[in-house]
């Protein structure tokens, strides 16, 4: 009973993305807890999925925050708009993002969040105002952005190529970002397999692959769990502490006093 | 309900107090959730302890030591770091001041 709680411990911690040897240690430290308390495990912790969770999110608790650095600008909107055909969708958006800060872009369902997100990773043409960025975007928008047939580590290779990095630094890289949001690709297994969370950080993972110094995220949080969607903004703010520019699209009003920015978006009403 | 809100405050509270019990021993896992029943909360579980423990060490407040003990097996012994010395007495003023103000408001005095 207790051998294989612990076996199953140890494989969940992995899989959360805790290297080997600490899985190893936080299973056997937490089997001796429980002995010296006279308690089977399961009844002590709960059963090993949910207390790996945990204990794996309490194990990337990182130390003392570094030193915010404020770096130039990444995003620089100017009196943007956007109209389709007749219809107002964005109108005189303006915004200064420096290296290290966060915006955050709330607003109401059909304000025009995406499409300013799509604007400034350049993918929508405003109708007018103008849009300047920095030159390394990395970019998590909310659907289509993997390909069904396709494994994570072949993702991390394409999307490695396209930023000019060789295929084995893309598998590293994208490994390593993965293990930070708590989550281990297996080989072998295609994105459509997975589910729509861990779809969800293949997106952000392939966003950051190539270091950049503005990343755009679309409502990345909607798929993840509730674990994961807190280790999300520690993400964010790790994106920060390292000097990248994030503008994230959110509805989680309570998060906003942890961003340098809020944009709200009035909905354009037609006139 | 009462239940579960005494769960909700534990988690927030659960730090604050392991800082404080360190701070006045080192101890070790059974140790501790012996103190925090004997000062009156519902027994802390084991998915909730060493977790909290874990998170403590990460930051640096909290060093951790393996000795053997008499009776049995290694015992691992947790024990304050300067760091966790600091935090532990930030802390608490922030609790106090923070609970003064509850206390006001729902007219309870101590």
């Amino acid at each position: 009973m207790s051998a294989e709680w612990r076996e199953r411990l140890a494989a969940h911690l992995i899989d959360c993305g805790v290297e080997a040897d600490e899985a190893a240690r936080l299973t056997s430290d937490a089997v001796a807890e429980a002995a010296e308390m006279g308690r089977n495990p399961e009844e002590f912790y709960g059963p090993p999925i949910s207390y790996a969770k945990t204990l794996a999110a309490a194990a990337r608790t990182s130390g003392v925050p570094l030193d915010r650095q404020r770096g130039g600008v990444v995003l620089r909107l100017t009196g943007v708009s956007k109209r389709y055909r007749r219809r107002p969708v964005l109108r005189d958006v303006s915004l200064t993002l420096h290296g290290g800060e966060i915006a955050a872009v709330v607003g109401a369902n059909g304000a025009g969040k995406s499409t300013l997100l799509n604007i400034c990773a350049g993918i929508t043409r405003a109708s007018g105002g103008t849009v300047e960025r920095t030159a390394r975007v990395g970019y998590a928008p909310q659907q289509h952005g993997v390909a069904p047939l396709l494994t994570a580590s072949e993702h991390f290779r394409l999307f490695g190529a396209v930023y000019g990095m060789g295929a084995r630094k893309a598998v590293s890289v994208g490994d390593h970002l993965a293990k930070q949001l708590g989550w281990r690709p297996r080989p072998g297994v295609v994105a459509s397999q997975l589910s729509g969370g861990t779809q969800q950080k293949l997106n952000v993972v392939l966003s950051e692959l190539n270091r950049p110094d503005l990343i755009l995220l679309d409502e990345p949080y909607q798929g993840f769990d509730q674990h994961s969607y807190v280790d999300f903004w520690d993400q964010v703010l790790t994106w920060r502490d390292a000097g990248a520019g994030v503008l994230v699209v959110t509805h989680l009003l309570h998060e906003l006093d942890r961003v340098d920015h809020v944009l709200e978006l009035p909905r354009v009403d037609e006139s | 309900m009462v239940t579960q809100l005494r769960q909700q405050w534990l988690h927030g509270l659960l730090e604050l107090c392991l800082l404080s019990l360190l701070a006045e021993r080192r101890d070790y896992g059974r140790g501790l959730v012996e103190r925090l029943s004997a000062a009156g909360f519902d027994e802390v579980p084991g998915g909730t302890l060493y977790p909290s423990l874990l998170r403590l060490q990460k930051q640096g407040f909290v060093h951790v030591e393996h000795q053997a003990s008499a009776t049995g097996p290694q015992r691992k012994y947790y024990e304050l770091t300067p760091a966790g010395r600091v935090a532990a007495i930030e802390r608490a003023e922030a609790w106090g001041s923070f609970r003064a103000a509850v206390d006001t408001v729902t007219g309870v005095s101590s």
